[in-house]
């Protein structure tokens, strides 16, 4: 990381911490309005950090606004920061200026015209979604009514039948790819926030007159938690660590797949060494795990992109796992 | 992000690491003994002295010692790519593996100058194979319990005990042992001095231990009233303990902790190809088993990068160690699971192969530290110990 991005972070992270917190956040979750948040976050300018000088951003490169995106998640940002800032980058690559203000979600669609997702993005704020329908891209208007869904979250929708703010043909973007991505960072920020939790938990909550930590059993189950947290920290950054400027299916598909199966593995630790209390809707950790679980589903759970990778590695299946790897998968020299 | 994930930086192979990788290639494939993939598989478990004579020769083996003492002067970067290639191979890398990756570096760090002299370019052209003592019959993970002791006789010393899971033993010319020079085993990490044997002396005697899978790579060793000239002592008495864990890093995040069943997993990967239609759980897992060895090789190489920095990262080491391993033990794991089907013939090779990896992984989590100490290591890097 450059210093350029240390500074960001440094300031991405105080903002958060100070319009972002947890009771902020379960408001939000519970109907509070989302505008403060929001508002905050756009007002900062990190959200049109990608854009290029002339259209009023910094060119922040993928690589250098990952940190940014698993503060995010650290934080459970309810609103669509990551959604939006990549939304504003490829309207403003395509060469037009940006029709609203509030953030856009990214819409990837099957051929069928659905949603490649099994849950929908929240709608928290948004008020439009950048479509895509093969090399279409199309910016529609949400429906304003968002049924609750299964994970207690308001689920957006688009109004197809609205006219488009913004029609054009871009080839080579894909915005499940993008959308994946996004995802698989605010992943293993959340992740890396409930191991950090539950460390801290254990450390305080006393049991047959000790702490917790004390215990063995304990220990080991919050060192693999660790563990699997570094690894999705370390998958998600190769999503942008192959220094492209546009996102790959095979380094998402890692980022997306690592951070499925840590998601699940962490949260299972998580409750289990929180106890019953975990489970409560009193308790953080219940806007964790639920984020996670959702974020699990979105865009392709671990076994899709998991076989993705698997259909290119057969496509070449002489050479040797090392060599894919290094071919499809390394950092190189940025 | 936490304390852990910022450890691990984001970090890429020099170009010059990678240009390195062409000349390791085309020496692979002409140096290499050929050999069918079940025998491949043994990985560094594979012995064959000639061949790491042959990498001695290219200049390979010490390739981060100074060239003065005959290393190959690169950084921790290009052995990494050199370690890869061979393991990717399958080459038998055993012969010459202790005393490149652990006996020369700590000779190179803690030895005396005649020490150097002597051994470090002996190992360098491969003439001169080390062993590690360690483990005893009633010390294993417990290695501050050892109860080998050496005394003072003279100028000399006399050594009396033995060691136990000492991998080629009976194939090395030297070995390094943690032994105790003063104090009890109830003085713990005190009064432990590590001690340059050589195995031929009178008094030593090595028993080969056969493993399950029928091969003999470990052995045991006994000292009888074994006589060591004062010039046998490395670094300095008592700081054995201290010496020992310098290079733990080393030992626990390189490549070896990842790829131990890499030719089981290619060789997997090429049957998938010659089917008609691969099934879609099989796919999922290949693609599995490619992610989590690519999110940890991007983690050995930071790891490795923090090496080049003259840090000893012991705790993150640690934490690749565990998650490699257990890739390593996930793969025959979940092979096995999904080539069962009774009514799909699968070739002879493979399952010879695939034989051999589900027998002796459960073996990859124990050496070099097993996966309960590191966790009990990583626990205590989290506050809890």
């Amino acid at each position: 990381m450059s210093e350029e991005t240390d500074m960001f972070l440094d300031s991405f992270q105080r903002l958060l911490g100070d319009v972002c917190t947890p009771a902020a956040v379960r408001a939000v979750h519970q109907g509070a309005d989302s505008a403060p948040i929001w508002d905050a976050i756009a007002a900062s300018g990190f959200v049109d950090a990608m854009l290029a000088e002339d259209n009023g951003g910094v060119a922040l490169a993928g690589a250098d606004l990952a940190p940014l995106l698993v503060e995010a998640g650290r934080h459970l940002v309810p609103v669509a920061f990551g959604h939006t800032a990549v939304a504003r980058m490829l309207i403003a690559s395509a060469g037009h200026a940006l029709p609203v203000e509030g953030p856009i979600l990214l819409w990837p669609t099957s051929a069928q015209g659905g949603l490649r997702s099994q849950v929908a993005p929240a709608a928290f704020e948004a008020g439009h979604a950048l479509v895509q329908h093969g090399a279409s891209f199309r910016l529609l208007p949400l429906l304003t009514e968002s049924p609750v869904d299964g994970f207690g979250f308001p689920s957006a929708d688009v109004d197809m039948d609205a006219s488009s703010l913004l029609d054009y043909v871009m080839d080579d973007c894909c915005l499940l790819e993008w959308a994946a991505g996004l995802t698989a960072l605010a992943s293993a920020g959340a992740i890396d926030r409930v191991v950090e939790m539950s460390v801290q938990y254990v450390t305080e909550r006393q049991q047959f007159g000790r702490p917790l930590g004390n215990f063995q059993a304990i220990q080991h189950l919050a060192a693999q938690a660790v563990e699997q947290s570094v690894l999705a920290g370390t998958a998600a950054r190769i999503i942008f660590s192959g220094g492209a400027t546009t996102v790959d299916a095979l380094r998402v598909g890692v980022a997306k797949a690592l951070t499925g199966i840590a998601a699940g593995e962490v949260t299972r630790i998580a409750h289990a060494l929180h106890g019953a209390i975990g489970i409560s809707e009193e308790h953080d950790l219940q806007l964790y795990t639920r984020q996670l679980k959702r974020w699990q589903l979105s865009y392709g759970a671990q076994d899709y992109w998991s076989a993705r990778i698997g259909t290119a590695r057969l496509a070449d299946a002489e050479g040797s796992s090392v060599d894919f790897i290094r071919d499809r998968l390394a950092a190189r020299v940025g | 992000m936490s304390a852990f994930n910022h450890a691990f930086r984001a970090t890429a192979l020099p170009g010059e690491a990678e240009s390195f990788r062409a000349e390791v290639k085309a020496f692979l494939a002409e140096h290499a003994p050929v050999r069918p993939p079940h025998v491949r598989a043994r990985s560094w478990s594979g012995f064959d002295a000639e061949f790491s004579r042959a990498l001695g020769d290219r200049g390979w083996l010490g390739l981060t010692l100074p060239v003065d003492y005959g290393g190959g002067g690169k950084d921790a970067f290009a052995r990494f790519v050199l370690v890869e290639e061979l393991l990717a191979a399958g080459a038998p890398v055993a012969a010459h593996w202790i005393g490149d990756r652990q006996s020369a570096p700590l000779l190179l760090h803690y030895g005396t100058d005649e020490q150097r002299a002597f051994f470090l370019p002996r190992i360098c052209s491969g003439e001169l194979f080390f062993c590690i003592g360690m483990s005893e019959p009633n010390s294993g993970s417990d290695l501050a319990s050892v109860r080998t002791r050496a005394t003072h006789d003279g100028d000399e010393w006399v050594l009396n005990g033995s060691k136990i899971w000492t991998t080629y033993a009976h194939k090395a010319h030297y070995m390094i042992a943690l032994v105790r020079t003063s104090g009890t085993s109830d003085d713990r990490h005190k009064g432990l001095s590590q001690f340059l044997i050589d195995l031929h002396a009178p008094g030593v005697t090595i028993r080969p231990i056969v493993d399950l899978c029928g091969d003999a790579h470990f052995s045991e060793v006994f000292f009888q009233d074994v006589r060591l000239p004062a010039s046998a002592l490395v670094g300095a008495e008592g700081d054995g303990w201290k010496q020992v864990n310098a290079e733990l890093a080393f030992e626990r995040s390189g490549p070896e902790r990842i790829y131990s069943s890499i030719v089981l997993l290619d060789l997997w990967t090429r049957y998938l190809a010659t089917r008609v239609k691969a099934g879609s759980a099989e796919i999922a897992l290949l693609g599995r088993c490619i992610a989590r060895m690519a999110a940890l090789r991007e983690m050995s190489i930071a790891i490795t990068g923090r090496l080049t920095e003259g840090e000893s990262p012991v705790i993150e080491a640690a934490l690749i160690k565990d998650l490699g391993t257990t890739l390593e033990q996930d793969i025959p794991l979940e092979i096995a699971a999904l080539i069962g089907e009774p009514d799909q013939p699968v070739n002879d090779e493979l399952m010879r192969t695939l034989a051999y990896v589900m027998q002796v992984s459960p073996a990859y989590s124990l050496r070099g530290g097993t996966r309960e100490i590191l966790r009990g290591m990583i626990s205590r890097g989290l506050g809890l110990r």
